[in-house]
């Protein structure tokens, strides 16, 4: 699956399950923290469950730079996934 | 310097929870350190990581008659409300409207909830699955006529009852009431954690591992009582309830705040209303969850308050035995701090290894936290302290000593200054003046609020905030935020404890659970959404308005059927009275979606065309949506030069328990309730110039409202008004109630200059038109299911 495949799925994700406003979230849009769309620890486990559930990887535990932005998710999966 | 009159004693007791049946049971286990912690096998654990959970286990306990149809909640909490009144040697109130049942709880008939999405759709299961049941239920049970209502604050819900029925008391509202707070064990709360990543995946280890909680089940019930009246019957007192605090976070929806500062709040006040000081606290049942997130903010909340101050502080957290019984957890450990006052024992908190040890010492400072072992000690003041989602902090006092309550001077005049109104005819107070002037019937039966960015932007709300918020708080959000803008009331650092939040809501947050409900039916209880599951709690809206506001101070959702919208009004103006707060936003709030609308169809309630107020009916037109009501002392609102719509003047409240989701044979309650709220207000039926109904179509709703101001208004009916707000928006439940407050507001404000009304002479039933130059004083009313009615006199 593309990269860019992935991020439109996360970037669904994140709108149809977290609420946000898709014109406000491009791919490097910051997710977490203080200059962030605002997204938080709860957010966090959605997305976590997500990833686990569509593409068989476990981000638990997974350092925060991972989880900055759409870009940084869907590069993680890429690498972590089975093809 | 005690005033009697502000006396408060416990004289019965009644628990059950995982570590016993009843209080003995449950007090000689935590003397002997066992935990109630085992292997859940009573709901799906597969790929959960954690199957632990404090259950009460066995159905002997379930031999109560007139329960058997009810929810396990239900049935929880009346065997707690049936040992405590027998402890208190009542044999029942017989309808006294001087006795009520004040009830917290969480999740409510989730058990029912969970029978009707995976078993049966049967609509016997419908009316146990609100909270709304509960208190009702148990005041049938124990015949209580007064205040009947539910407190559901989540995991504060237990204290916060506590403290409202000693509230009651103290305001003359009651001689005493059945406090308390039930939850049951299930699915849904069970799910929801796991998503949440917040149960232990070993036994709970509060103040300790920190590694999250174990649910627990079961039900505490206090006989609250003014002393007079227990030393006239002859009472055994166990002990005094002193001060309380209640206070919100404005920071999260569930995470605590870091700096402890709506904790300390609580801790504070409690310590503050009771006339001790931080040295004369002896025991602390802590909330200590095992959290992480909890128990740090405890450890320095507790520290901060009584570091330096208090060298001989015992504090436990008894849930390493009874595991989190959420709603019930105030109230099953006010027993157990009632108990200990007494025994002069502290219960211990289970669950430290030697190596643990030193780590405690490290964080607990000079507070012994009374580690695997209770401790002997004299005691003779104890704290119990709760801590929710939501953001709501409560903390309350019992001691052997008579403490220092102040009575206030003299009772505040209560101010209307704000409104807030989300409607299906339009958003704002402006909006709805504006429609008030078509009264044409709607075109359907079915009615739904719309609220979305154009809102969120006029009142400031941005995306980080609002995306989180399910339908039901979103109304409530919107409504509480026009009210504060329309009050041109800013909250700010000066201000922000003294306004509190009073949510009226009959069905609160039932359609998310039941959203809930259905999600893990389908993917399994270890795929719940972290997301969704907080907003299953009723008081997520309370929580969401707090944040947004920056409302700080009371906060309590109060839930029992439609005029818990009312109810709400009521409720504010006894804060304000006690000096609790110097504002508050009072609402109500329902919605109707295609869960509740789904319900209600199958209950055989919902119409499918417009059914108009006494038009002898069967079913309502659905609908929804939120008032907000700011309510103000006088002085206040004069002093910062507040526009003053009207006064609230009065208030009364009683109920005839009937099974719950039915009303026929509780009308004379609406008789009771009126009669008070006239008696409030030091008014008689003469001073009334017009009624704000509650009428929907539904036969025996209206009859129901006949009869009763037939009764006591006589002959004066005839020609006295009564006004519906449902003929044009139906039957918005809890948010109608409110609506009919904010409208009598209006017209004695002169913004509604006349509207459509009803006049109910004889059987005869003749419409005509009132105008508000004409009116000095409104009476509102509003019912619930199983039996509960509100009265509120609203005055130019």
């Amino acid at each position: 699956m593309a990269d860019s495949e992935i991020k439109a799925k996360v970037k669904e994700l994140i709108c149809s399950n977290l609420g946000v406003e898709p014109d406000v979230l491009d791919y490097d849009t910051e997710l977490f923290g203080e200059d962030s769309i605002g997204l938080d620890s709860v957010d966090s486990l959605e997305i976590i469950s997500f990833v686990d559930d569509e593409y068989g990887v476990d981000m638990t535990g997974v350092g925060k730079e991972h989880f900055l932005n759409i870009d940084s998710i869907a590069a993680y999966i890429s690498e972590h996934k089975d093809n | 310097m005690n005033n009697d009159e502000m006396r408060c004693v416990i004289t019965g007791l009644g628990m059950i929870s995982a570590i016993g049946e009843n209080v003995d049971e449950c007090w000689k286990s935590a003397m002997a350190s066992k935990s109630g912690i085992d292997h859940t096998k009573t709901v799906d654990t597969e790929n959960c990581y954690s199957d632990y959970a404090a259950e009460v286990r066995g159905d002997k306990w379930d031999n109560i008659a007139c329960t058997e149809k009810m929810d396990r909640v239900s049935k929880l909490c009346i065997k707690a409300v049936d040992e405590a009144m027998r402890d208190a040697k009542i044999e029942g109130f017989g309808g006294s409207e001087r006795a009520g049942v004040i009830m917290g709880s969480c999740v409510g008939g989730v058990v029912s909830v969970e029978k009707y999405y995976t078993k049966e759709k049967s609509a016997e299961l419908i009316p146990q699955m609100p909270i709304s049941a509960i208190a009702s239920q148990a005041a049938g049970y124990c015949g209580a006529g007064g205040a009947v209502m539910n407190v559901a604050n989540a995991c504060a819900a237990g204290t916060i009852s506590i403290s409202y029925a000693a509230d009651l008391i103290r305001a003359g509202k009651a001689d005493v009431v059945v406090a308390g707070g039930a939850d049951s064990f299930s699915s849904v709360p069970f799910a929801g954690f796991t998503s949440l990543h917040a149960l232990d995946a070993n036994p709970c280890s509060p103040f300790n591992h920190l590694s999250g909680i174990t649910l627990g089940e079961g039900a505490g019930a206090l006989i609250v009582e003014s002393y007079e009246h227990a030393v006239k019957r002859g009472a055994k007192i166990y002990c005094e309830v002193l001060g309380s605090g209640i206070s919100s976070d404005a920071h999260h929806i569930t995470a605590p705040r870091p700096d402890g500062e709506g904790q300390m709040n609580a801790i504070r006040w409690a310590i503050e209303g009771s006339g001790v000081s931080e040295t004369d606290i002896d025991y602390v049942n802590a909330h200590g969850t095992g959290t992480a997130k909890n128990d740090e903010a405890e450890f320095l909340s507790l520290r901060t308050i009584f570091g330096g101050k208090n060298d001989h502080l015992s504090a436990s957290s008894t849930k390493a035995m009874t595991g989190h019984c959420l709603g019930a957890a105030g109230a099953v450990e006010a027993v157990l701090a009632v108990k200990a006052l007494t025994e002069n024992t502290v219960p211990p908190t289970l669950g430290f290894s030697d190596d643990d040890l030193g780590l405690l010492a490290e964080r607990a400072g000079s507070i012994d936290f009374c580690p695997n072992s209770p401790k002997k000690k004299e005691l003779d003041t104890v704290m119990s302290n709760s801590f929710a989602f939501g953001g709501n902090n409560a903390s309350i006092i019992f001691s052997k000593k008579t403490g220092s309550m102040k009575k206030p001077d003299k009772l505040p005049e209560i101010c209307i200054t704000g409104l807030g109104i989300v409607t299906p005819a339009g958003n704002g107070a402006q909006k709805y003046i504006e429609s008030c002037a078509d009264e044409n019937a709607p075109g359907t039966a079915d009615l739904c609020s719309s609220v979305g960015k154009d809102e969120y932007d006029e009142l400031g709300l941005k995306m980080a905030f609002y995306r989180k918020l399910d339908r039901f708080s979103q109304l409530q959000a919107v409504s509480g935020m026009y009210a504060l803008k329309d009050g041109n009331y800013t909250v700010n650092s000066d201000n922000a404890t003294d306004i509190g939040i009073i949510v009226g809501t009959s069905e609160g947050s039932l359609s998310p659970v039941c959203d809930f409900e259905m999600l893990i039916a389908e993917k399994g209880n270890a795929n719940g959404s972290a997301f969704k599951f907080p907003n299953t709690v009723y008081n997520a809206a309370g929580g969401y308005l707090s944040i947004c506001s920056g409302i700080k101070g009371y906060n309590v959702t109060a839930t029992n059927g439609a005029q818990s919208g009312l109810f709400s009004v009521g409720y504010g103006m006894n804060v304000i009275r006690l000096g609790r707060g110097k504002a508050v936003l009072a609402t109500g709030t329902d919605e109707n979606n295609e869960i509740i609308r789904g319900l209600y169809k199958d209950l055989g309630l919902a119409a499918d065309t417009c059914v108009q107020p006494y038009s002898h009916n069967d079913k309502i037109t659905l609908s929804d949506g939120s008032t907000s009501i700011l309510l103000e002392d006088a002085e206040t609102a004069e002093a910062r030069g507040a526009r003053i719509y009207a006064r609230a003047k009065g208030f009364g409240t009683a109920c005839r328990s009937v099974e719950f989701g039915k009303l026929t044979g509780s009308g004379e309650a609406l008789d009771t309730a009126i009669n008070n709220a006239l008696a409030d207000a030091g008014m008689s039926i003469s001073d009334i110039d017009a009624v704000v109904g509650f009428a929907d179509g539904h036969t025996v709703v209206d009859k129901i409202e006949c009869d009763a101001l037939r009764r006591v208004f006589g002959d004066k009916l005839a020609k006295l008004p009564v006004i519906s707000v449902k003929k044009k928006l139906g039957e918005g439940r809890a948010a109608s109630a409110a609506l009919g407050a904010a409208h009598a507001a209006l017209m004695l404000h002169g913004d509604i200059a006349e509207y459509g009304c009803t006049y109910l002479d004889d059987a005869e039933v003749h419409t005509g038109t009132v105008k508000s130059a004409a009116l000095n004083n409104i009476l509102a009313v509003a019912f619930g299911t199983g039996g509960s009615y509100s009265a509120v006199i609203i005055s130019r």
